[in-house]
């Protein structure tokens, strides 16, 4: 018994070290003053903010985080909307072609964005709308959908039928019913589903990297770039950058934890 | 796979349905506004997967089978070669040579670990008290949450040449040479940190899907092999795997179709957006043809034969999952 408990110990110790030594490294390299200057220690001597203040002044890192932001809850506002109404229509209704529409979601959620990228940068290029921050938002729209989708339609199906009929039997139309009823009780996978299409749009690069040629327009992704090059590279800035782009992430991911597991679970294994 | 399969429990699911249906084929002809009511709800969201994932994807074949370089981009006039890019793609010794095994064999290797990784978390994770659990846990989310982005700049951090803290620590142990050393030259040690970074991002949601089948074994189930005489080895093998094979199957699956498009962690090492040529796989190879040397049409050529490729793994993973639980 004492040995399985060492063991399990062991294992929880390994486990955290694993987990966590990046992301604490990233983060101690951010408030490291010397990061420049060969320090590459696990604790920094010289402890300060001065990497934060130079990516956010010079580094120019504001307007890629409010361009990020603006990006990201595009994204979700219309992604949730649309994953919403589709969701309902294919939990709620049988109709023909119905399976061929779960599928076509299923499928093309497989297709790599290197296959996407350049005929959208051909199309993007010859209708005007590349570096612009709405031709983002409309892509990263349309890369979140299937799995919003798919995820919601889990969190609809749960929803008792007879509560919608009791709404009815109450004379509500169908569209006081979604309002009143629906909406509220598939909340939480809403939740689960805008946290989701927050992190695909926040964390995309290769779009923002393909579309965006104006410094004004970069996303956090590729912002970031600025601070790395093939010899000089300003670790410091990358650390206190990376630092900023990752704790909003961190934050979601944690709150919705066990939603999203629980919906990750519901669209993977029971469809 | 067809409409037919309904069964009658979902049907009888969505009660309001059934009690109006009748009859399957009469149920198209049913006229008003409940038979369309479906396709309004789904317009918007199929308008833009149609408009922005289908279409491009019909566009990416056409534009392989183009001569497309700079010149077609800016004037807009194309010139149908037929099948010349694939013919040139595939009589490219550097595709069998570097790219191909590049990419199955980087998959395959981090697919194994993750799912192996994983699994032994999740095994882990079952057996600890809720409190230790849900801290572990939320440590795995953190890990999970660093964007692919910042995950590979931290990871190039730790091995860069010289004075990367991994690089020195492989040398206090007398496994390299920190003066010459340099991780990201040749295509294995390249790979070799690639699938620490992928391992790295890709296991929490392994570990915490085969978590959330592990707790649905019933304790009676173990509790009789435990009776029984089965060692833990014993029991994961022949009660807990054959249990969870769905899952285990599902975890597989989408993290090969996810290790087999990496990209941006490929593309942002040093060397990787094309400089080395040596560790290109697939993607990177596609997107530098077409946005570093302007040749579109053999970019398009490579990104159809990784999509093919992932396509056939789709598949695979549609069957699975429907062989478990239907639409």
């Amino acid at each position: 018994m004492r040995a399985s408990s060492l063991g399990k110990g062991l294992g929880v110790a390994g486990l955290l070290l694993f987990t966590l030594f990046p992301v604490y490294l990233m983060v101690v390299t951010a408030f490291n003053g010397r990061a420049n200057a060969g320090s590459r220690s696990l604790w920094p001597e010289d402890w300060t903010f001065r990497n934060f203040t130079f990516v956010l002044g010079e580094g120019g890192f504001g307007r890629y985080l409010s361009n990020s932001l603006l990006v990201a809850l595009g994204t979700v506002l219309a992604g949730a909307l649309l994953a919403l109404l589709a969701a309902v229509a294919v939990a709620r209704f049988r109709f023909r072609f119905r399976t061929s529409v779960l599928v076509m979601i299923l499928i093309i959620q497989m297709v790599p964005v290197e296959a996407l990228v350049i005929p959208l940068f051909i199309q993007a290029r010859s209708l005007g709308v590349l570096d612009s921050l709405f031709g983002l938002v409309v892509v990263y729209l349309a890369f979140s959908l299937p799995f919003a989708i798919w995820t919601l339609r889990g969190f609809v199906a749960a929803v008792p039928v007879e509560l919608e009929e009791a709404a009815y039997l109450d004379g509500a139309s169908w569209g006081r019913m979604f309002w009143s009823v629906l909406l509220p009780l598939v909340a939480p996978g809403l939740v689960a589903t805008s946290v989701f299409s927050f992190i695909t749009a926040w964390n995309e690069f290769v779009f923002a990297l393909t579309f965006m040629a104006d410094q004004d327009n970069y996303t956090v992704a590729v912002g970031l770039r600025r601070f790395f090059g093939q010899y000089g590279t300003d670790w410091g800035a990358l650390m206190a950058g990376s630092t900023l782009i990752t704790l909003p992430v961190m934050v979601f991911f944690v709150i919705a934890q066990k939603r999203l597991t629980d919906g990750l679970v519901a669209g993977a294994v029971k469809g | 796979m067809t409409d037919g399969v309904t069964t009658v429990r979902e049907r009888t699911r969505s009660g309001r349905g059934a009690a109006t249906a009748g009859p399957r084929p009469g149920r198209s002809r049913r006229s008003g506004s409940r038979a369309a009511r479906p396709w309004l709800l789904l317009a918007p969201a199929l308008l833009v997967m149609g408009g922005l994932l289908l279409y491009p994807l019909l566009r990416v074949v056409v534009i392989s089978l183009q001569d497309f370089g700079l010149r077609q981009l800016v004037s807009g006039r194309t010139s149908w070669i037929g099948f010349d890019n694939y013919a040139e793609l595939l009589g490219d010794p550097d595709l069998w040579r570097t790219v191909l095994p590049n990419t199955v064999v980087f998959a395959v290797v981090a697919v194994a670990l993750t799912v192996v990784v994983g699994t032994l978390v999740a095994l882990l994770l079952a057996r600890l008290r809720p409190l230790t659990r849900g801290i572990v846990t939320t440590a795995i989310m953190l890990a999970w949450a660093v964007p692919a982005v910042t995950g590979t700049y931290v990871w190039v951090f730790l091995f860069t040449p010289g004075d990367g803290i991994a690089v020195q620590a492989l040398d206090a142990l007398g496994l390299t040479d920190a003066a010459t050393a340099n991780p990201f030259a040749s295509r294995i040690s390249f790979y070799a940190v690639a699938t620490l970074n992928v391992v790295h991002h890709g296991f929490p949601f392994v570990a915490l899907t085969v978590l959330a089948g592990l707790l649905t074994v019933p304790q009676e189930v173990t509790e009789a092999a435990i009776v029984d005489g089965a060692g833990a080895w014993r029991r994961f093998w022949s009660v807990t795997f054959p249990m969870l094979r769905p899952v285990f199957a599902v975890v597989t699956v989408l993290s090969t179709i996810w290790d087999f498009k990496v990209f941006t962690q490929i593309y942002l090492m040093p060397g990787g957006d094309g400089v080395n040529r040596g560790v290109l796989n697939l993607g990177t190879w596609s997107y530098v043809e077409s946005f570093a040397q302007n040749r579109y049409g053999l970019g398009a050529a490579i990104a159809v034969l990784l999509t093919v490729l992932l396509l056939i793994i789709t598949v695979g993973y549609l069957r699975l999952l429907f062989k478990e639980d239907e639409l």
